[in-house]
Formats: structure tokens, sequence, C-alpha cells
């Protein structure tokens, strides 16, 4: 998944994972206080993962939780952006962590690959299985084994507004299709107001668009399939959603600026076009995270000045959720893996979530965590759509895919969905390079 | 001091020779045993002194191009043997035969440019009393790096004029020629008796008698887009020798209101251009009024169309996309003249400076011209100095990384690409296929294979 | 007689045109100026001011300028570290290249050793061989020893790919040393350590300073090697900053006075030691 500011990860993460290089990061960990009596008093867990500032601090809390239950000590080690090559010197030299948050369904497949994993013990399996829909289990698997316990979540699936420029433009619904969406867009270009920020220079915004549309209108088994390519991204389905994001981009009452304005709009500018103080579009679609940078960055008030409503069904399908997230694992090198066991036992259970959860920034798959536990009523949206819709969850496709197709700047999906924005006109045409490009980096 | 420091070796050889010849006089007269033992030992020295040169290049310089040269002859994991295929990809790839072209460009025009550049400037300075100052400015940004070099110019190339500084000029040239329109972003509300394509001009659907009066509604102007002035849009009562009518903004706030219709809320759009025109003549000009209203008084009877013409709705010019897709490397080569134009005026000053006065001035009372002088005297005495500026040009455009790397916006990336940059994504970007990477760079130590020649054989005559 | 009233009859054209000549050069000056300007202003102005309109805005109301970006900066501890960084891989680097090339230098020049003018012609081939062919390979060697995403890994590499220039550089300076002096030296008994210290050393200062100002600028510079080499905590500035470039609009905050805090360094270099520094790059060129 991606945060705004932490894009460059993925691709530096994959540039040194396929070197497997030693990494002479030191590890600056700082441990949580003793807790006296509790089962595990006086081991220690590593735990490693790449969060920094907030997102760190706020992990520190769950683990303290851990400490004040299990009286186990806790160690939070800073992986840097490049978890796989940290990992890797890591148990190469004989001093693995216990515990990894693994921030991308990719990194822990690889982890799998290498046989670096645990799988989860019969207690967090059932924890988990009770609280957590089974289409997370099987990202957390693979092969059939079930490794990875997802803790957070990204819900990607949510088109971001101001209420004001609804309200300017006498749009009263949220739009509930996908043609709802275009109409009230058009709406707002008559009032005035361009309607969609869309952040064509960070390719990433594009392949979400695409994937809410194509995961609404061909259903998520094709879904499924296209992520691990084994259907061809030249099928009808794919050429049809290409076609269908195509009335979109081509519309230049609905692009705020037009595709060449768009193409030199990195992420956080769309957030401002939408929420800054010169506004110059109505909506802007990305994850949950759109409303943390409204919050923080532009002083908007969530759920009164910044709104959002769920990505809307595309052609009668159901409503998309894409999603993604950080799963824990337990690595066969760590010295205390039963310990690190017991930390994903209490991960899986919605006490972990909901301190978290309390702090913001943070979303729960965990259908048993308390809804009340959220700070404001958006994030606590948010979290209800991600949990109600259950198996219908997808991940992320082009973090599924290998970093050349779907995580590269300027190549791959990232690329073509670019030049597909500067000109729609072929669909087709663009499907075929897709295929070629999917074709390479999967290399099938 | 560029001769002083790349300096021929002559002298440097025929003092070894003599000092090797005067140790060996010095010691032919003593015993053998010790003078093979003192040679033993300053050989031990020499050695000792190129030492940690030595392995260094080896493991770090020599060995990787060997090590490159055979890891290219492998797959993108290395597990399984390939030959040439990596070779044969390199000219399959189109994203990679893009890198060659641009390459090509980069290799073919910038040198040229900054010989040239340089050649012209260096002449121009040499009798400018505050030439050294000048000569400082343009050989700055050497002392840059092309990572802030990159950052000045990906400033300066900005698409939007309030921002980038090339499209501020390029927009306010242009707009001293032709005004802004006053409503780029209106458009008709569809089926409302308007036809015409976006931008305009539009004119009505049916004819208009004289006498008669239309309602023109636009939408699409943002509320703080209307000018000042605007009141509330009202028809006129049309006149008998013309046609009156209103063109207003037909959408009020809220969305209120019933489509083509002037509902109250709704504003006039003064400064609108309106025409009657019939049989293709504009038979008369207005202007709309504060309130929308308008009148095309003095027309002969009959049927007319009113037209709003295209200058309406002209869309402000946005500039030029200087990191689109086509003007990208252009625009990337622009960055390096700037950083390197000095060095290659500084150089060329160098070899003009070296020039005898006594040809140029004896020429002159020939009578022959500057522009004689220049290409007749002046070039072919250069030629040398021309030809190491112009060769070390091409070594260095050949390996540009940095610049294309931080000037290419994500979407324009590929079109940018040159050798050094298509090699770094393709070994070290996410597609991690060494094989290629390997092949890739291989084809960069080649190209570069002539000047390492061209380097041994000037080293090897100065110093025969 | 006759060329001088030549002369003459030419001088009002040649004022005009020496005017003219003038002006184009300010207004070349102007352009080379106006990028570095911008940035400069840039760096000064809020992220807000940057958004809304152009820094030379500025230019006719100062009051937009202040300091706030660079206290950020400052205060953000990942580019303080950074430019901590390029400090400790440039240092060092210009030492080790310095110091390992006088040595070889020396022996190129004055001592005897087997196949000594063959090797020294490989080391001048070695003169324009690209860093990117030792980037994969080095990364693995490095990889397996423990120094990748060191510091001194980076150094390492750094010192590699200076040195053909470096050997070559000072093998030439040092062979125009006069061998009687070198002679007279060594019958007065001094050892060949003592001579190199004594004698050569103080002897090639000239190119000595030019080739560490050149080298040390090279290495402040550099962004590729770092790139693949330095990890997070071990980069030097320029790949922190290249690291934002992705969000290049909504970076200008941080971009724009964190390259202008990487030009500081260079720039005093420069004006302190402009002699030094245009003979270094201009010998430096065939790099």
């Amino acid at each position: 998944m991606r945060r705004p500011g932490k894009t460059t990860r993925r691709t530096a993460a994959t540039a040194s994972a396929a070197l497997a290089l030693a990494l002479g990061a030191t590890a600056c960990g700082t441990a949580t206080g003793p807790a006296s009596g509790g089962e595990l008093s006086g081991q220690t867990v590593t735990v490693a993962g790449v969060w920094t500032g907030s997102e760190q601090k706020n992990f520190k809390k769950v683990l303290d939780a851990f400490t004040a239950k299990t009286g186990a000590k806790t160690v939070f080690v800073p992986s840097g952006d490049n978890v796989s090559t940290f990992v890797g010197s890591k148990i190469e030299g004989g001093n693995a962590p216990d515990v990894v948050m693994a921030p991308q369904v990719g990194v822990l497949r690889q982890f799998a690959k290498e046989g670096w994993l645990q799988p989860l013990s019969d207690e967090a399996a059932k924890t988990a299985g009770s609280s957590l829909a089974p289409v997370w289990k099987d990202y957390g698997s693979v092969d059939g084994t079930y490794y990875g316990l997802y803790f957070k979540a990204a819900h990607k699936s949510t088109v971001w507004y101001a209420p004001q420029a609804f309200a300017q433009a006498g749009v009263a619904a949220e739009p509930k299709s996908y043609a709802d969406l275009l109409k009230a867009g058009r709406t707002l270009a008559d009032s005035g107001r361009p309607a969609f920020a869309i952040a064509g220079e960070d390719g990433w915004t594009l392949t979400d668009w695409f994937e809410n549309i194509y995961l609404s209108q061909a259903g998520p088994q094709k879904y499924d399939q296209l992520a691990q390519h084994k259907l061809k991204w030249t099928d009808d389905s794919v050429v049809k959603a290409l076609t269908t994001l195509g009335e979109l981009f081509k519309d230049k009452q609905l692009v705020a600026g037009g595709a060449q304005t768009a193409l030199g709009t990195d992420f956080p500018s769309s957030v401002e076009q939408v929420f800054g103080p010169e506004p110059k579009a109505g909506m802007v679609y990305e994850g949950d995270f759109v409303g943390g940078i409204a919050k923080d960055q532009f002083g908007k008030k969530l759920g009164e000045d910044a709104k959002f409503f769920p990505f809307p069904a595309v052609d009668g399908g159901s409503a998309p959720v894409v999603s993604g997230g950080d799963a824990a694992v337990v690595l066969k090198d760590g010295k205390n893996g039963k310990a690190g066991m017991k930390l994903l036992e209490f991960l899986a259970g919605p006490d972990a979530a909901e301190v978290w959860a309390g702090a913001g920034g943070f979303l729960s798959p965990n259908s048993k965590v308390d809804l009340a536990a959220y700070g404001d009523d958006t994030t606590r949206d948010t979290a209800k759509s991600l949990v109600a819709a259950g198996d219908s969850v997808r991940f992320d496709m082009s973090d599924q895919a290998p970093a050349a197709f779907g995580g590269t700047k300027g190549a791959g999906e990232w690329k073509l969905l670019q030049d597909f924005l500067r000109d729609p006109s072929d669909p087709q045409g663009a499907a075929a390079k897709l295929e070629a490009e999917a074709a390479k980096a999967y290399g099938n | 001091m560029a001769d002083t420091l790349t300096a021929d070796s002559g002298t440097a050889d025929s003092g070894t020779a003599k000092s090797s010849s005067t140790a060996g006089t010095r010691t032919a007269r003593r015993p053998a045993d010790p003078r093979r033992l003192a040679r033993r030992r300053k050989r031990r020295l020499a050695i000792l002194f190129v030492l940690p040169a030595l392995l260094l290049l080896g493991a770090l310089v020599v060995y990787p191009v060997v090590f490159s040269v055979g890891r290219s002859l492998f797959d993108a994991d290395g597990d399984r043997f390939v030959g040439v295929g990596n070779y044969a990809a390199i000219v399959h790839d189109p994203a990679t035969l893009k890198a060659i072209r641009n390459s090509t460009i980069w290799v073919v025009v910038a040198p040229l440019l900054l010989t040239g550049l340089g050649l012209m400037l260096a002449v121009l300075t040499e009798k400018v009393r505050w030439a050294t100052a000048f000569k400082l400015v343009l050989f700055l940004p050497m002392a840059v790096s092309f990572l802030a070099a990159g950052i000045v110019f990906r400033l300066a190339y900005e698409q939007d004029p309030d921002r980038g500084v090339l499209n501020a000029v390029a927009v306010g040239v242009h707009d001293t020629f032709d005004d802004a329109a006053a409503y780029p972003t209106a458009r008709i509300r569809e089926g409302q008796g308007l036809t015409g394509r976006a931008g305009g001009p539009y004119s009505t659907e049916k004819g208009v008698r004289t006498g008669g009066s239309v309602s023109l509604g636009f939408v699409g102007v943002a509320p703080d887009a209307v000018p000042a002035g605007a009141k509330a849009a009202a028809a006129p009562a049309p006149a008998a020798d013309g046609i009156a009518g209103v063109v207003y903004l037909d959408f009020a706030p809220g969305g209120a209101g019933t489509p083509g219709r002037v509902d109250p809320g709704e504003k006039g759009l003064p400064g609108m251009t309106v025409e009657a025109v019939r049989d293709g003549r504009v038979a008369a000009t207005t202007t709309a009024a504060d309130d929308g209203s308008f009148r095309l008084t003095g027309l002969a009877d009959g049927e007319y169309s009113v037209r709003l013409p295209a200058a309406n709705f002209a869309a402000p010019y946005q500039g030029v996309n200087w990191l689109g897709p086509a003007l990208v490397t252009p625009a990337i080569i622009g960055a390096y003249l700037w950083v390197w134009t000095g060095f290659a005026m500084v150089l060329i000053g160098a070899g003009l400076a070296a020039i005898p006065r006594d040809a140029l001035e004896a020429a002159r009372m020939d009578g022959a011209g500057e522009g004689q002088i220049f290409r007749r005297i002046t070039v072919p005495l250069l030629a040398p100095v021309l030809t190491v500026v112009f060769v070390t040009l091409v070594i260095n455009v050949m390996k540009v990384f940095d610049l294309v790397y931080i000037i290419a916006p994500g979407p324009v990336q590929e079109e940018a690409n040159v050798l050094a940059t298509r090699m770094w994504l393709v070994s070290f970007g996410g597609g991690n296929d060494q094989g290629l990477g390997s092949a890739l760079s291989v084809v960069l130590l080649l190209l570069v294979v002539p000047a390492m020649v061209f380097n041994i054989r000037r080293f090897r005559r100065s110093g025969a | 007689m006759s060329s001088h009233s030549a002369v003459e009859r030419r001088r009002p054209a040649r004022l005009l045109g020496s005017s003219v000549v003038q002006g184009l050069l300010i207004l070349v000056a102007l352009v080379w100026i106006t990028p570095l300007a911008g940035l400069f202003l840039s760096s000064m102005r809020s992220e807000r001011a940057n958004a809304s309109d152009g820094w030379w805005t500025a230019l006719a109301d100062p009051s937009q300028l202040s300091l706030d970006n660079y206290s950020a900066l400052l205060k953000d501890s990942g580019i303080a570290q950074a430019f901590g960084n390029t400090v400790l891989i440039s240092v060092p680097t210009t030492v080790l290249v310095v110091g390992i090339a006088a040595l070889a230098g020396y022996a190129f020049a004055w001592l005897d050793f087997p196949g000594r003018d063959g090797i020294f012609l490989v080391v001048v081939g070695l003169l324009v061989v690209p860093v990117q062919i030792g980037l994969l390979p080095v990364a693995k060697l490095f990889g397996a020893v423990g120094l990748f995403g060191t510091i001194a890994g980076v150094v390492l590499f750094h010192v590699a790919y200076g040195l053909p220039f470096a050997v070559f550089l000072l093998r030439n300076y040092f062979a125009e040393i006069p061998g009687e002096m070198l002679e007279a030296a060594r019958m007065d008994g001094g050892s060949e350590w003592r001579i190199f210290f004594r004698l050569v050393l103080p002897l090639g200062r000239p190119a000595i300073a030019s080739l560490a100002i050149f080298q040390f600028l090279w290495v402040w510079n550099d962004m590729l090697v770092a790139l693949l080499f330095a990890d997070s905590g071990s980069q030097p500035l320029t790949v922190a900053l290249q690291s934002q470039m992705r969000q290049f609009g909504s970076n200008i905050g941080v971009l724009a006075p964190g390259a202008f805090l990487s030009l500081v360094v260079p720039l005093v270099v420069f004006f302190a030691f402009q002699r030094h520094f245009v003979q270094g790059v201009m010998a430096g060129s065939v790099k």
C-alpha cells in the first residue's frame, strides 16, 4: 500500500531486494520497559517495520499494550525503506527480528518463497479466522500456508469531495453509480468548478482508478485472474474498463485543467486542488489517506469541509473495495519466535487494533474492532465500509504485480496509463501495450 | 594552466631515462650483491607505492568490466546462458531503442552546440573589458551538482506560467500581442437553441427575424470568474429595426432554476461580443451590457443568425509544454548547455589567446575582413583546441545521467531516457533485469572505447 | 599610414559593434544568472507563495522572503544527517584519492618496476570507463563483504573511479620535477619515503590542490553512486533530495532550500579557489 510521501519506497525496495545485499543499517530500536509478572516476562520480541514518525509512535503504543498484557519486552526496529534487503541482511548476519510488518503483499510472498517465514500458529489463525474476512487470509497465504496476519489496512475506494462545491452546483445526493458520478461531475463543471483533480504525474493514482473500475465492472474473479496475469490485458473486459475510464479522461469538463495539467499534478497537489486555499476542482479520488492530508495540511474538518463517498458501482456491478495492508509475519530465524507468535495472536484480536484506532491514521480489517474506537466519523465510515465489504475486498492489483510492471516510475502500467490519460482515444491499443509490458514483467 | 596540467610527458620520460642511467653507472662500481639487493628493495618499495591504487582499480574497475561482460551473456536472474540474447533484446526493446535514439540526439547535438556557443562567446569576450567577470558567471554552473541544476531547471520549465519563468516569459510575450478572452471556460447549455463546438463560435440554431429577441444561456463560469460589475440578467424589449437579447450565465447557485430560462439569481455576462450574421456576412456587432442585454440595431428586415465569435472563449495561452514528451529531450539538453557552456568558452578562450597576434594583424593589413580572418585563420589555428573540447564533451554527454533522471517527470521518463538512465532503470529501477542491464553498461563502455584509444594515442605520441 | 587610416575609418562601426556585443553578453549573463536566482528566491518563499505565483514577484515584494524553509529543513534530522553524510563521504574520498594517487604517481614517474609503462597505459585507458559498468558488480561485491549501504562503500567506489585521472595527472606533473633534484636528495641518503614527503609532495602542490578541489566537488555533487551504494542512514544530500523529486510541485519548499544548501559549499570553494578550480575542471575534462 502507499502513503503520501512514501511512494519511493517500493522502487527502492525492489531495486536492492533483487541484489540481495547486506545492509549496513544499524538497528536503533528502543525497548519498552519490562513489566513484572506475565507469561512472557523476561523475553524480548523484536519487531521490524517501515514505519516512521507518528505511525511508529502509534505502533509502539500497540507494543506497549502487548507488554502490559504479557510482560514481554518489545523492541521496534525501523527497517528503512528497503524492508526485504534489511531482513535479508539480518538473517544472513544471524540477527533476524522475530516479527516483521510486511508493507506489501509482494514482500510477504517474497519472504515466503525464500523460506523465511513461520506459518501462523493455530491459535493466531483461529483468532484471525473469527474476525477477518477469508479474503485477508488468502492474501496472507502463499501456496496454501497461512503466514501473514493483516493488522493495518488501507481503503482505496473513496472519492473525496468538497461539500461546498457540491452545494454550489446543486448536487444533492452522493453518486451511487459511475454514470451518476460523471453526471455529478458535469453538473459541477456547469457551475464553473471542474470535476476531478487527477494526479497524473503519480502513475499509481491512475492504476488505482483503473482497478476500481475493473473490479466493479468485470467482477472479482476476473480481477484476480488479471492480477496474476492468468488473463491477458487484451481481454475484452480490460478494453471495456479502459473505455469506461477514457470516457472520464477525455472529457475536458471532468478533468481539471485537462489532461496536460493532470499529467503535471502530483498526488499532494491533487488534494490541494480540491481542499487547498485556491480550489480548482470539486473531487479527488484516492485512498482513505486523502482525508489525513486534507486535515493536516489544509486544516479541513473531516465530515464537514471534506467528505467522501464510496467509489460507485460501474455498469450494475457491485461497488468496488480496493485495499491493501501491512501484514505481521514471524521469521523462522528470529531468536524468540514463540513470543513473536504470541504478539501475532495479540494483533489478531480487537484490543490491539483499538489502541491504534484511537490514535488515528489507522484502519483495521478486523470485524470485531469496536467502531467507537475510531477518533472521527469519517474514519469510522471508511472502516465500516472496509469491514462490510467482507470477501469482496481486493488488494491493489499493481501492488501484486512485479514492480517492473506495477510499481516503476516512467515504466509499465504507470507509464501506459499516463499515456492513456494524455490520449484516451484508443483503449484497444492501450490494452495491447499493457499486455506486452505485463508479459515481459510476469515472464509468462 | 591546462597545458601545465595535462602536459605531455616528454620531460617525464627523458627524466626517468636519465635517472635510471645514472643509477646504472653509479651501481656498476659496487659489488654485485648489495647492488642487486638495493635494486630489489627499491622495486619492492615501488610496488608498495603503486599497490593501493592497483588493488582498488583491479577490484572495483577492471574486475567489474570483466564481470559485466560475462553477466551480460546470462538472463535476468543469472541462471541461464543466453549468449548475445541480451544484446539482441536491446535492439528489439522499444523503450531501449528510444534511449538509443535519445543518446544519439544528445551526442550529435549537445557537443556541436556547446562548441559553437563556446567559440562564439570566446570570440565576443576577447575584446570586452569585463571578460573575466563574464567568464566567471558562465563557469559558475560547473560547480553546481547536476541534481541542483536539475531542480533549477525543473523549476524554470514548470508548465504553469505563474510558476515557471520560461512560460511566464512566453505567456507575457504572447499576451502583449493577443488579449486574453473574457470567458475561456464558458460553454453553451446543450439543447437550448445554440450550437457550436467547444471553444466557439456559437450561433443560434434557427434564424432570428428582426424585431425578435433571443436569450443565450451559458454555463461553466465559476462565480468568481464573472466580472464584478455583472448584474442580474434581464432581457431588453425587442426593437423594431433590430434584434435584442441577453447573454447570461444559465446557472444559479445551488443549481436552482430551469435550463434555458433566465431565472432569478442568474447573472448577465457583460462584455460578450455578439454578431448578427446573414449569408456569411456580419451585419451588426455589439457588446453585452452589465445585465447581459444587447441590441443589434440598424438591420435590414429579414432573418439573421446570432453568433458569439470564438474570441470570447479563446482558452488562455498556456505557454510551452517544455517537459512534455515532444520537448523533454531538447529541454534537458538546454539545461546541459547551461552547465557546460562556460567550460567550452574558457577552454576555447585559452586557445584563442595563444593565437599569434601577428598573423591576424598581417591579414588585417592585407585588407581581409573580420569574417574572413575568422574563417581562414582563427578557426584553423583553433582546430586542435576545438577537437579536444568536442571530444571531451562527447565523452561526457555519453554518460549523462543525473540531469535526465532529475528533470524528466515520471510520465515522460521513458521519452527522455538515454542509455545511462535506461541502464539504471533496467538494472535497479524495478525490472531488475541484470542481464540486460549489464549488456547496456557494456554498450556504454564500448561507446567510449574510441575515446579511450584517443587518450592512449595522445599520451603515447607525446610520451615517445 | 594606410593601416592607420583604415583603423580610423573603422572606429565608429567598431564602437557600435562593441556596444552591441556588450549588450548581447550582458543578456547572456542575465540568462545564466536567472535560473539560480529563481532557485534562491524560491527557497526563501513559503510553500503557499510558491504555489500561487512566481518567484519573480519577490523582486517587487521582498517581504515574501524569509528563512523559515531553511530552519524547517535544518530541523529535519534526515536532511541534517544527509548533509553530514555528504561531508563524511567527500572529505575522506578526497584525502584517499590524493594520497593513493600521489604515491602511485611518484612511482610511475620515478621508480622502476616491472611492467611499469604498460600498467600506466592501462591506467590511462581506464580514464574514460563509465561508472555505470561498476554499479552492479561492485554492489554484489560490497554485499558479500558487508560494505553495501555504508559510507565506507560509497567512499571506496568513488576512490577507485577517481584514481585513473588522479594518477594520470600527478604522474605527469611529478615527471616534470628535474631529475637532478631527486638524484641529489638520494645522494644525500634520503630514503624514497623521505623524498616523497619532503620533496615531491611540496613541489607537486599546485597539481595536488587542483586535483583535490576537482575531486572534492565531483564527489560532493555525485548522486548516481550514492543512489545505489548508500542506504537511508548513509545517504548524502543529493540522494535525500532526489527522493523528494517525484512530487516536485508539492516539495519546492524542501527541494529549493535543500538544493541551495548543497550549492553553498561548491560555491564557496568555487570563489575561494577559482584558479585551482578552473584548472582542475579543465584538466579533469578528459574523464
